[in-house]
């Protein structure tokens, strides 16, 4: 209610005009102050959130008795042997855990990709019965807890000889697995004019047609968006290879990190940030690249 | 080329008709305008016409053939769209080839269709562009291109020119025209603007409020207009409308005295163009009046006017006329030129004249 | 008929491999899950029905209790002080401050890593006893605890680590943010009304959807979280079941003792729990959140 009186005040006033130009003048004179202040606020802000990451990496490089107890982030000597002994610190060397998890992430992202701008289409540009009803459904599995569903689902998967594959992990990627592809989709969709359709309706396209020519071309921020979530999500997917993958040569990425701090709880800390540098290489690598879309991607779905 | 029947053809948006049964033949090689207030159906029927929309009931045929469950793609035709709806990420070239392509038509015909639509459009030196890097007049012409290298038996316009500037619109609808008259294929076009009806059509089509009020060619339509509503949305400016009585054949009009009519009794109105109103005394009826108003519009005058009654009336005048605010003039009117619409709006049949 | 299918055919085409999933890997466990939840079953031989004793040994157990009481204990404070601060950094950012995108771009970083095991695993040595923290804090000649084993102080590590991730939730208070007219500001600040004034009369009620859209999402995200709690843990929420969070709880059930019949009714009392956390956040909205364009 108050912003609204406000707001019905303002306009009646008479010289409302002239005082929002003053306004704006002290505002510039104050502002070079408030800007200062903001930016170190913020500076020292980034610099506490982004200082843990850059001690892990100092760390990867340091000699292990020189991590804990120090703050300094230059390592007296670096120390390059903590990347090739953590890389083959395992039973199974991590070359082999990195293409699991290529292999894993490059299949999950075009199912993804694929499946859910498939249901995103159909939700976005096509008439059926229904609908509303399917697209309501989908929007509440955004609320489910994999855990919910992971023990019926592990069960099934048991039954059809999949634990031990990674079938459990690509499979469910391909029936359009995650809402949020999906809404992110039918929001980007829904933008694109109708016409378009039609025109390409009267041009001799049925809707796969007008779906591959016309709304797919059309979408390639959309589905970049989807894919560079779908890669991180993926690549950093914990729980399901836990679940799902209990020989050591099929560990993906993650798995063979958590085996590392099992295994040895004591000693290699450089070789183990090493490695755990290396697992996030490829995630950083893509947010710098793709940090607009990923960004925009943010705002435009307002989910996650 | 192929005629177009429409009967008995409706819409309803969930429980709400918008369009009630409409019955309209368009003759093979026509060039049929619909009109109407926004609002009234027009997009509607020639969605249903193209294939866009599902008619609720009736049937629509274009040649021999009911398209009712004939989709968009197999009824042969083309339209043209009012945001021109060109595909953003293909060159014009691309666009205009994209239907051919569909059809699996031979490349080098392809290639001759396109170059000879560019031709005719004049667009030869655009074909490799993306649309954003297009005027919204060369939107337009590829757009309209894209409509005609399908040699489709049907075109149909949802207010082609309603997103251009004026020029640019009174250019364009030259050009339509002319490729009308080079194609000879019939065409339906929808427009809000009377204007763009009266100067294109071979026919037209008054709708409102998703019936049809009239159908007629621009003569027929401005000169024995079926209806108040017809009289008043054909012409610009609009006809003046003078409320009236009748009784037993004769009808009083405010101001101007009495005229034989052939309507019951009650009250009636009587319409007339601002052509038609002259200022002076030379006509069957006359009013005193004042000038409140004086639009020079370089051929001719718009004359605003106060009757003694206090109703406005406008007169169109030569632009020799010397009319200034605030004159006393006299308004005539002559028999032969009245409308007389009764009680419900229906165009009554002219009084023979005798005093 | 023939119509019918017309007018469907492609659109449940297009949705054919969602409903697939759908009923399968959706509907289809959900519902298997509350009967499995009334059985005793090992995943090896077939369930057998026990009725409600799942649920009556739940009551009485100590260890659902407890990761129930951790679970909320952390969403009752990292969702709120999460989303306190992602709107403060993002009203910081929100007007001409330059670099705005650097900004945007480091905070939001740690949300894209915050659920890799690589951060789960520096999480875990920051807090150790000689670790970074307690080195810092002995800097300023604070004596740290020890956070790892401390059962007082091991939540803290975990809250922390989801304050860290405020970056989305700050995003997305920024594309509120940039919706409010600047007009309205200029309004009040003409009518005189001061910093906090304008902060309460037009900012927090003109963000109040999206504040209310961050609250659910962050909530439901809260209940979910699992490998940070699973790995500085040591995967059984340690120390003294500090750490055991509901999801870490259910897992160990479910894959390291194959409880599935007492897992599958953890599953379903934290699917209501998130159900009923979603529904109270929806019914009390109607009366803090309203939308520009409703009419009252
Ligand atoms: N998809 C739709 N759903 C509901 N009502 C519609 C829809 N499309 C059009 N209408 C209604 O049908 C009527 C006719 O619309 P339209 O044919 O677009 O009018 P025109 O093109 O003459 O301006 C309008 O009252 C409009 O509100
Ligand atoms: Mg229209």
């Amino acid at each position: 209610m108050a912003d609204t009186t406000l707001v019905g005040a303002a306009p009646t006033h008479p010289t409302t005009a002239q005082i929002a130009a003053a306004i704006r003048e002290e505002r510039a004179r104050r502002g070079k102050r408030a800007a200062l202040l903001k930016h170190i606020f913020l500076i020292i802000t980034s610099l506490v959130m982004i200082y843990p990451l850059i001690w892990m990496l100092a760390s990867s490089l340091k000699p292990d008795n020189q991590i804990f107890g120090n703050l300094g982030l230059w390592p007296s000597e670096l120390r390059w042997e903590n990347y090739t002994a953590g890389w083959n610190a395992m039973a199974v060397s991590f070359t082999r855990f990195f293409l699991n998890s290529t292999f894993v992430t490059v299949l999950s992202v075009i199912g993804n990709v694929i499946s859910c701008s498939f249901a995103a289409y159909a939700f976005a540009r096509l008439e059926f019965s229904g609908k509303n009803i399917w697209f309501a459904l989908m929007m509440m599995t955004l609320m489910i807890p994999y855990h919910v569903v992971l023990i019926p689902q592990y069960i099934l998967f048991l039954k059809a000889g999949w634990v031990d594959s990674y079938l459990p992990l690509i499979v469910p990627r391909f029936l359009a697995g995650d809402a949020f592809f999906i809404f992110l989709m039918v929001q980007f969709f829904r933008q694109l004019p109708r016409d378009l359709d039609e025109a390409a309706m009267i041009d001799g396209c049925n809707p796969f047609k007008i779906y591959w020519a016309i709304i797919l071309p059309l979408s390639v921020p959309a589905m970049a968006t989807a894919a560079i979530f779908s890669f991180i999500w993926t690549w950093e997917d914990f729980l399901g290879p836990l679940v799902y993958l209990n020989d050591m040569r099929d560990y993906t990425v993650p798995l063979a990190l958590r085996s590392f701090i099992a295994q040895d709880s004591v000693s290699a800390y450089g070789q183990l940030f090493a490695m755990s540098v290396l697992s996030i290489v490829p995630i950083v690598i893509f947010f710098i690249i793709f940090q607009r879309l990923i960004i925009r991607g943010i705002a435009m779905s307002g989910l996650k | 080329m192929a005629a177009v029947t429409l009967s008995e053809v409706r819409k309803s948006y969930g429980g709400l008709e918008v369009v009630h049964g409409i019955d309209l033949e368009v003759k093979s090689g026509e060039f049929l305008v619909l009109v109407g207030p926004s609002g009234c159906g027009k997009s509607t029927l020639l969605r249903m016409i193209a294939g866009l929309e599902e008619i609720t009931d009736g049937t629509i045929a274009i040649g021999e053939r009911i398209v009712n469950d004939v989709p968009a793609s197999q009824r042969n035709l083309s339209m043209v769209f009012q945001s021109y709806a060109l595909y953003p990420h293909m060159s014009v070239r691309k666009n205009l080839a994209f239907g051919l392509t569909n059809l699996r038509m031979p490349r080098p015909e392809i290639e001759r269709r396109v170059a000879e639509a560019a031709k005719i459009l004049q667009i030869g030196e655009l074909l490799e562009r993306k649309p954003r890097q297009l005027s919204g007049g060369q939107k337009q012409r590829v757009a309209i291109g894209r409509a005609i290298v399908r040699e489709p038996q049907l075109f149909l316009f949802d207010e082609p020119l309603s997103n251009l500037d004026a020029e640019l619109r009174v250019q364009m609808r030259v050009e339509l025209a002319n490729l009308y008259n080079r194609l000879g294929t019939t065409m339906i076009y929808v427009t809000h603007d009377q204007v763009e009806a009266m100067t294109m059509a071979t026919r037209i089509a008054v709708l409102s409020k998703g019936n049809i009020e009239q159908v007629g060619t621009p003569y027929e339509l401005y000169n024995f207009p079926r209806n108040r509503f017809v009289a008043t949305f054909i012409g610009s400016p609009k006809m003046n409308i003078l409320e009236a009585n009748a009784m037993g054949g004769a009808a009083t009009v405010a101001d101007f005295g009495t005229l034989p009519v052939v309507v019951p009794d009650g009250p009636i109105s009587v319409g007339i163009r601002p052509e038609q109103v002259l200022i002076g005394r030379d006509g069957d009826l006359v009013a005193e009046g004042k000038v409140t108003l004086v639009e020079y519009l370089g051929s001719e005058i718009f004359v605003h006017l106060r009757l003694a009654s206090g109703r406005d009336m406008l007169a169109k005048a030569a632009n020799t006329a010397q009319h200034k605010i605030g004159d006393e003039v006299s308004v005539a009117l002559r028999r032969e030129s009245l409308h007389t619409f009764d009680a419900n709006g229906l165009t009554a049949p002219r009084a023979t004249t005798t005093a | 008929m023939n119509k019918f299918i017309r007018r469907n055919l492609a659109g449940y085409t297009f949705l054919l491999p969602w409903l697939i999933g759908f009923f399968a890997l959706a509907v289809g466990p959900i519902v298997s899950s509350l009967y499995l939840s009334f059985t005793d079953y090992d995943a090896v031989a077939a369930p057998s029905w026990i009725g409600l004793e799942n649920y009556e040994f739940m009551v009485k157990d100590r260890r659902f209790w407890k990761a129930l009481s951790v679970t909320f204990s952390f969403v009752v404070i990292s969702v709120p002080a999460k989303l306190v601060f992602a709107l403060a950094v993002a009203m910081i950012l929100d007007r001409g401050v330059r670099a705005i995108g650097w900004y945007r771009a480091l905070f939001y970083l740690p949300s894209i890593l915050g659920g890799s095991i690589a951060v789960a695993v520096l999480w875990r040595q920051l807090f150790e006893n000689d670790g970074l923290v307690n080195t810092l804090l002995g800097v300023v000649g604070v004596d740290g605890p020890n956070w790892l084993s401390d059962p007082r102080y091991s939540l803290t590590t975990l809250i922390v680590l989801a304050v860290w991730q405020f970056g989305s939730p700050m995003l997305i208070f920024l594309a509120g943010l940039r919706a409010i007219p600047q007009e309205l500001y200029e309004a009040a600040e003409i009518d005189a009304a001061g910093k906090f004034r304008r902060f309460f009369a037009i900012t927090l009620p003109l963000l109040a959807p999206v504040i209310f859209f961050n609250l659910v999402l962050q909530m439901i995200e809260a209940f979910k979280s699992f490998s940070g709690a699973f790995v500085i843990s040591g995967g059984k929420g340690a120390p003294l079941d500090s750490l055991l969070f509901f999801t870490v709880y259910l897992y160990n059930e479910a894959f390291s003792y194959f409880r599935m019949g007492y897992a599958s009714a953890l599953a379903w009392v934290l699917l209501l729990i998130i159900a009923v956390f979603t529904a109270v956040a929806f019914w009390t909205s109607k009366y803090w959140v309203h939308y520009e364009n409703e009419r009252s």
